[in-house]
């Protein structure tokens, strides 16, 4: 039976949700001449630069030490010498400090510190390992993976669920590493599983990924304790509480973390980076990324951390037509970019292009009650209702119904007819709430 | 280069406001069709005009209050519509005309436009001219021809008022109630049409099934408790219509689905109470409307338990 969670839509179903011009394609290594890494990837406190202009820097040598208690570092993605380290305007809402290299082309290693085969590694090492190694997680929320590796006192985890359920549009980055690199995926789970014994480990995949669910099968084939689940493909599957309650039948507590549902979740994407991280003790300096929509040759590609809006569209071919919105995701929550001089970071999973057509606004018309956005909503909430407390800037009362367990995942945009933008409206009344302490 | 910056979703669904009322539109085709074939060309008459002034009422009225205007969004279309089809064909031409102008400029603008009006407008229409013209809108026509073949109905040469089956029960076989060869409004007399139209709005999703099924089957259990005949119930009268046009009208509803449940059930116990005490011998109007009324009061009563209000785990 295919697992599923209440609510959810099923975007841009006459396009095959964007995912057919990138699906097949095998993932390509592209490596840029210049590189410029922002020290605040992960969420944290920045990591401080410890390079300075000038500097010459091995691949993989840290540019950047933690910060705080949940800070990891920053590691030269490529070889080469430091051009300048100051703010750029990135994706956040405040510049960002860069450390711009520019690439010698040796891709020289710095020396490594492997701690050993997926069975020999010692466990008690393996979580400051994959914090020495700047991994955080790659399936957009970039939260310091080994902090979710240590289970708080008073606190327990019996099911580990790795997320390959990409249910977000266009996105193909993660079918792609799970079809091409099955083996960095499943070794990845069962270091964190020891490092954080358990004893389940539960990899999920939407069953529009049949190709993919077949690898994996075959990649835990004999192990204990690793099973394949397999997904109703429905946006959004992969939403980290939809997924939870999906597989395991359990619910996150409002205001609460998974870990309160006894599971922890992570990225396909960085189970591979953990593996690499603890087997041959590379630090994060790649991800693939997906770049498709208007650009001429629709890629998945193996890009360094750090390359630039650029330089990535043109691996993919440039721009097909004139562009009229970028964004870094899918088409549902992924983030529009300024400008194309923004760098590709460790949570970057795609970069879509619209063409002027594509970008422009949806005029809003009156809400007709239609009850779509009610039937969409896999929070259960009531956006109908949530966007008429809005209309009376009554943000008390948008918090009394629960506006705070919003996710934010853009179904109920997704499917009004009238065109209201009710998911600006909440992630942006969530934020007010926040910062007014309603 | 200059970019569009927004927040996500970036690329939305196909359907909007107009093309669900395209839908409903497309749902009424068989409908109107056989309301025309079997009336003849005095309901096209009706029909016309219902629809004409209900465009014509709103675009007035958005005009002259300095309104965007919306006529686009074929929803006055819709009530125009749906409002002659609960004419008899008899009606005089000034009654789909003034129908129509209370539903769009007292029930639906004046309350501030599309989405805002707490009953629906083609209906309160019908029932402000049931009220003032009792005689004329109670008065039921045989059809001028009939659908397949019957041996109850001749072909009529002259319309001929006649009682509906409503109050006279038994009369009709039920062939000649599906296929619509009963005295009734334009719209309600040819059940198939009817359920065409709803399979229809199933199949594109305009609609769910839970308040049409409920409302209908809620009439056919209390018929059956009283003692008469469910089938026969469910196919007389403006039941079937009502249920499938007209209680599924988005904005006069419940927007959650308990809520949509309690509607639809009581939608059809006062439907099964009016009938019951013979107070009217259609009581699908007022029903409908008066679970209208209801509708903020089940919004506000009902709700549904929100992602991760659980007891922690462990």
């Amino acid at each position: 039976m295919k697992l599923s969670f209440k609510g959810g839509i099923h975007p841009l179903r006459e396009l095959h949700e964007g995912k057919g011009k990138t699906h097949s394609q095998p993932i390509r290594d592209f490596v840029p001449e210049r590189v410029c890494i922002p020290v605040d990837m992960h969420i944290g406190t920045p990591s401080a630069p410890c390079v300075k202009k000038g500097d010459l820097v091995k691949l993989g040598q840290v540019i950047a030490t933690p910060v705080g208690g949940i800070g990891i570092p920053v590691h030269a993605s490529v070889s080469g010498e430091v051009i300048s380290v100051g703010p750029r305007q990135m994706l956040g809402k405040t510049a960002s400090t860069c450390i711009e290299i520019a690439n010698d082309g040796k891709d020289e290693w710095v020396e490594l510190s492997p701690l050993g085969s997926v069975d020999s590694a010692p466990a008690d090492k393996i979580v400051q390992q994959v914090k020495d190694a700047g991994i955080c997680g790659m399936g957009g929320a970039c939260f310091p993976s080994h902090i979710k590796m240590m289970i708080p006192e008073g606190k327990s985890v019996d099911t580990i669920i790795l997320n390959g359920a990409e249910c977000e549009t266009f996105l193909t980055a993660d079918h792609r590493l799970m079809l091409e690199e099955p083996q960095r995926i499943v070794d990845g789970l069962r270091l964190i599983m020891r490092a954080m014994k358990v004893s389940t480990g539960i990899i999920a995949i939407e069953d529009n990924k049949k190709d993919a669910i077949k690898v994996m099968q075959e990649a835990i084939s004999g192990l204990e304790g690793i099973r394949v689940a397999v997904l109703k493909t429905k946006y959004p599957q992969g939403g980290e509480k939809q997924l939870i309650d999906a597989v395991t039948k359990r619910q996150v507590p409002s205001g609460a973390l998974p870990i309160d549902a006894q599971v922890v979740v992570f990225n396909v994407g960085t189970a591979a980076a953990i593996a690499d991280a603890v087997i041959h003790g590379k630090p994060l300096i790649s991800r693939v990324t997906t770049v498709t929509g208007c650009v001429n040759t629709p890629s998945n590609l193996r890009v360094r951390i750090g390359t630039s809006f650029q330089d990535a569209i043109e691996a993919a071919g440039g721009f097909s037509e004139d562009p009229g919105k970028i964004f870094a995701g899918g088409s549902m929550t992924g983030l529009c970019i300024p400008g194309t001089e923004v760098s590709l970071t460790k949570a970057n999973n795609g970069i879509v292009v619209l063409n002027q057509k594509d970008a422009v606004k949806k005029q809003p018309t009156p809400c007709i009650r239609c009850g779509r956005c009610v039937e969409a909503c896999p929070s259960r909430l009531n956006p109908q209702f949530l966007n008429a407390l809005n209309d009376l800037s009554d943000l008390a009362g948008m918090k009394k119904h629960n506006v705070m367990d919003c996710t934010v995942c853009g179904s109920c945009s997704y499917v009004c007819p009238a065109k209201i933008e009710l998911c600006a409206t909440f992630k942006e009344a969530k934020e007010k709430i926040t910062a007014r302490r309603v | 280069m200059k970019l569009r910056l927004s927040t996500g979703p970036h690329l939305l669904n196909r359907e909007s406001t107009q093309t669900l009322m395209l839908d409903v539109l497309i749902a009424l085709v068989p409908t109107t069709v056989a309301g025309i074939y079997l009336f003849g060309t005095k309901a096209a008459w009706v029909l016309a005009v219902a629809v004409v002034s209900a465009v014509l009422c709103e675009y007035l009225f958005q005009k002259l209050s300095k309104r965007p205007v919306r006529v686009m969004d074929l929803s006055a279309v819709v009530t125009g519509l749906i409002l002659g089809l609960n004419l008899p064909a008899e009606a005089p031409l000034w009654m789909p005309a003034i129908g129509s102008a209370i539903a769009i400029l007292l029930v639906k603008e004046l309350f501030g436009g599309i989405g805002q009006n707490f009953m629906n407008p083609a209906l309160l229409a019908r029932g402000v001219l049931l009220a003032s013209w009792p005689a004329r809108m109670s008065v039921y026509y045989i059809p001028a021809r009939v659908l397949g073949v019957t041996e109850v109905v001749p072909a009529g040469t002259d319309v001929i008022s006649a009682a509906t089956p409503l109050i006279r029960p038994g009369g009709y076989q039920l062939y000649d109630l599906l296929m619509g060869n009963i005295p009734g409004t334009i719209g309600e007399v040819c059940k198939i049409a009817i359920l065409i139209g709803f399979l229809y709005m199933l199949f594109v999703g305009t609609i769910r099934w839970h308040i049409p099924v409920l409302f209908v089957g809620t009439v056919a259990v209390m018929t059956w408790i009283m003692g008469g005949d469910p089938l026969r119930a469910v196919l007389s009268g403006g039941l079937l219509f009502g249920a499938v046009f007209m209680a599924t009208d988005y904005v006069t509803n419940p927007m959650l689905k308990v809520g949509q449940v309690i509607f639809a059930i009581g939608c059809g116990i006062l439907v099964g109470v009016i009938r019951m005490t013979k107070a009217y011998p259609e009581g699908v109007t007022y029903a409908i409307l008066l679970m209208n009324i209801l509708t903020p009061l089940i919004d506000r009563w009902t709700s549904r338990r929100v992602y991760g209000m659980v007891k922690k785990h462990a």
